[in-house]
């Protein structure tokens, strides 16, 4: 079984939804973000490309891979990021990982590992989301887990659920049978940084 | 930490005849003192950064390391040159470098133990170090660093002792050549191992290159010794061992070598880098024009200033050869810099998203504007905790100048 999620590029708006939606259910931590729409078009986020009548804008809905062959996974000494045997999600122990950022430097993905500089904090006084969700801790690095908690219970991973545009598939790319499977063998999708030879676990259909 | 020795220096002075026969005067002790200050200083500051956590550094999700990673790789490198120095004449049965043996071992042990504490104070989590141990993944070059780091110290200590006992007839000279040999390799290794912490990252332009390896071996062998040269100087001086200036311009010629090697091994990166004018390209521009030409050009200023001192005869003047040396020390240090800097300062993703205070380092505007200079800077509690690991390097030689029998058997 390898899990894995299909993004539709001319589907998705921009809209952020599914990164509020992942940060509320996995009550990740104040200032960090485990998923991020990001913009291909002008410097800052969310803004145009090019000038008027060219101007273009693209979005990329960027979260870990969950790598067939995970960068992070074979650098960890303590072997705090492991990839599930059952599934093929890469997960992360943040009891065992001991702060040495190994991971962060070898994953050609830039930004969707994080670290808590700082004591975790709440955007309330109490945690949101999914009661289950590991408790975040200070020091020790973090990630998108394809939410795995939900997944235990046969859910889908909170950022498909809100996507307002329907632009976001899940499933078993292993199974003929799924609707990743599908779409991947029948429309025309990329992965990010192909060249670096990780084979991620989310396409974008283009 | 020419300081320190310097302090020692200006201070035995007067009562130089009579520190011959004591191993160091008063001086040494003052120096111990102040190493032992700021190295306490340092792990108050390293307590504090702990308790408040490491958001008071300069490092951050997309330059997730900094200072410290790279006075590792400096650290280690500066271990190097004792233990070849004193080793190679050893292991190859040729003439040595007078009688440096023994303090130049003693300079590696302290630089393995600062460069160990880089590592720790770098870490998140270190009260959780037992990991290494219980669920150790051997895949990471992490954990063979690790495991060659404590490898070369336990190896550097084992050989100063054996030194010191064949002194007094206890060790034989083939058990000291045995020793020497397996601290030669060992200490080949341990650079390769630290290179290959970087170099086997796909995921950095500029780290994913096969000559890293050889390239840290020899960085390695000219701040080694360089170093080893000014403590050798600087000893002589305070007259706590004499060296004939053959001796120190038997090194200077091998320092020379070195550091050319050093440059010749970066032109060959930066034309494999740039000839085919892809991505490496990028590479390139950042250090020739970019945010950390500053630190490049420097380095090559510093690297060609020592290879003239040490090939032009007329001027291997021991006040000459100390500044060579130190030029070498701060290249290759700048060297450090613009491999830790210029991995992380080429994005593979480059695209605008989410900046918050832990992204990046200058977060306050965009990607773009975030990259445009140096992407990463410490602060000053990194600077502060750096300078206590560096006061722990010079307590442990100064100590061991106290309280060791290392001067040159008579």
């Amino acid at each position: 079984m390898r899990m894995g999620m299909v993004i539709d590029l001319h589907r998705c708006v921009g809209c952020h939804t599914c990164s509020v939606a992942c940060k509320v259910a996995n009550n990740v931590p104040k200032e960090t973000w485990w998923n991020r729409v990001l913009t291909d078009g002008g410097e800052a986020i969310d803004t145009l490309g090019g000038e008027y009548p060219n101007a273009s804008i693209k979005f990329f809905p960027v979260s870990c891979q969950h790598c067939e062959n995970p960068a992070c996974v074979k650098v960890c000494p303590v072997g705090a990021t492991y990839k599930d045997p059952a599934t093929g999600i890469v997960r992360q122990d943040y009891d065992k990982c001991i702060g040495c950022r190994m991971c962060m430097a070898a994953c050609p993905y830039t930004g969707v590992r994080s670290f808590n500089w700082e004591e975790p904090q709440n955007y309330l006084d109490h945690n949101l989301g999914d009661a289950d969700a590991p408790e975040h801790q200070k020091h020790v690095v973090e990630k998108c887990t394809f939410c795995y908690q939900r997944q235990a219970r046969g859910e889908e991973p909170a950022c498909m659920e809100l996507c307002m545009a329907r632009a976001r598939f899940w499933g078993d790319l292993d199974d003929p049978e799924s609707d990743v499977f599908k779409l991947v063998h029948s429309r025309e999708s990329i992965t990010l940084l192909p060249e670096k030879g990780t084979k991620p676990s989310v396409y974008y259909l283009v | 930490m020419t300081e320190n020795v310097a302090a020692a220096t200006a201070a035995s002075a007067p009562s130089r005849s009579a520190s011959y026969a004591r191993a160091g005067g008063k001086g040494l002790t003052i120096g111990i003192v102040i190493a032992a200050a700021v190295t306490v200083v340092g792990i108050a500051l390293w307590v504090m950064q702990l308790s408040g956590g490491l958001v008071q550094t300069g490092m951050r999700n997309l330059d997730s390391w900094g200072l410290y990673i790279t006075g590792f790789m400096f650290f280690v490198g500066l271990s190097a040159g004792g233990l070849i120095i004193s080793s190679v004449p050893k292991a190859f049965g040729v003439s040595g470098f007078g009688g440096i043996s023994k303090v130049a071992v003693m300079t590696s042990i302290a630089c393995t133990v600062a460069a160990i504490a880089f590592v720790v104070i770098d870490l998140g989590q270190p009260l959780r170090v037992w990991e290494l141990f219980s669920s150790s993944n051997f895949s990471s070059p992490l954990m063979w660093d690790i495991i060659v780091l404590f490898v070369y110290l336990i190896l550097s200590v084992v050989y100063l002792w054996a030194q010191i006992r064949a002194d007094s007839g206890a060790v034989s000279t083939k058990a000291l050549r045995v020793v020497s040999v397996m601290a030669l390799v060992c200490a080949v290794m341990v650079h390769s191992v630290t290179a290959w912490v970087f170099s086997l990252q796909i995921a950095h332009e500029f780290w994913y290159t096969a000559l890293l390896g050889p390239w840290f071996v020899v960085s390695a062998l000219v701040c080694g010794t360089a170093l080893v040269m000014i403590a050798a100087a600087a000893l002589r001086a305070a007259g706590y061992l004499q060296l004939d200036e053959k001796y120190l311009v038997k090194m200077a010629k091998l320092l020379g070598v070195f550091i050319c090697v050093d440059l010749y091994f970066f032109g060959c990166d930066l034309l494999t880098s740039g000839f085919p004018a892809g991505e490496g390209a990028a590479v390139v521009d950042m250090l020739v024009s970019g945010p950390l030409s500053t630190f490049f050009w420097a380095q090559i200023v510093l690297s060609v200033v020592t290879a003239v001192v040490c090939f032009v005869p007329g001027l291997r003047t021991t006040p000459l050869l100390i500044v060579a040396s130190a030029c070498a020390i701060v290249a290759i240090f700048l060297k450090r810099v613009q491999i830790l800097v210029g991995g992380f300062q080429l994005p593979n993703l480059d695209l605008a998203g989410p900046l918050t205070s832990l992204t990046i380092t200058n977060w306050n505007g965009t990607m773009a504007s975030a990259y445009s200079g140096m992407v990463y800077f410490p602060t000053s509690i990194e600077f502060g905790i750096a300078l206590g690991v560096i006061g722990l390097g010079f307590l442990i030689f100064l100590l061991g100048l106290k309280l060791l029998p290392l001067k040159p058997a008579e």
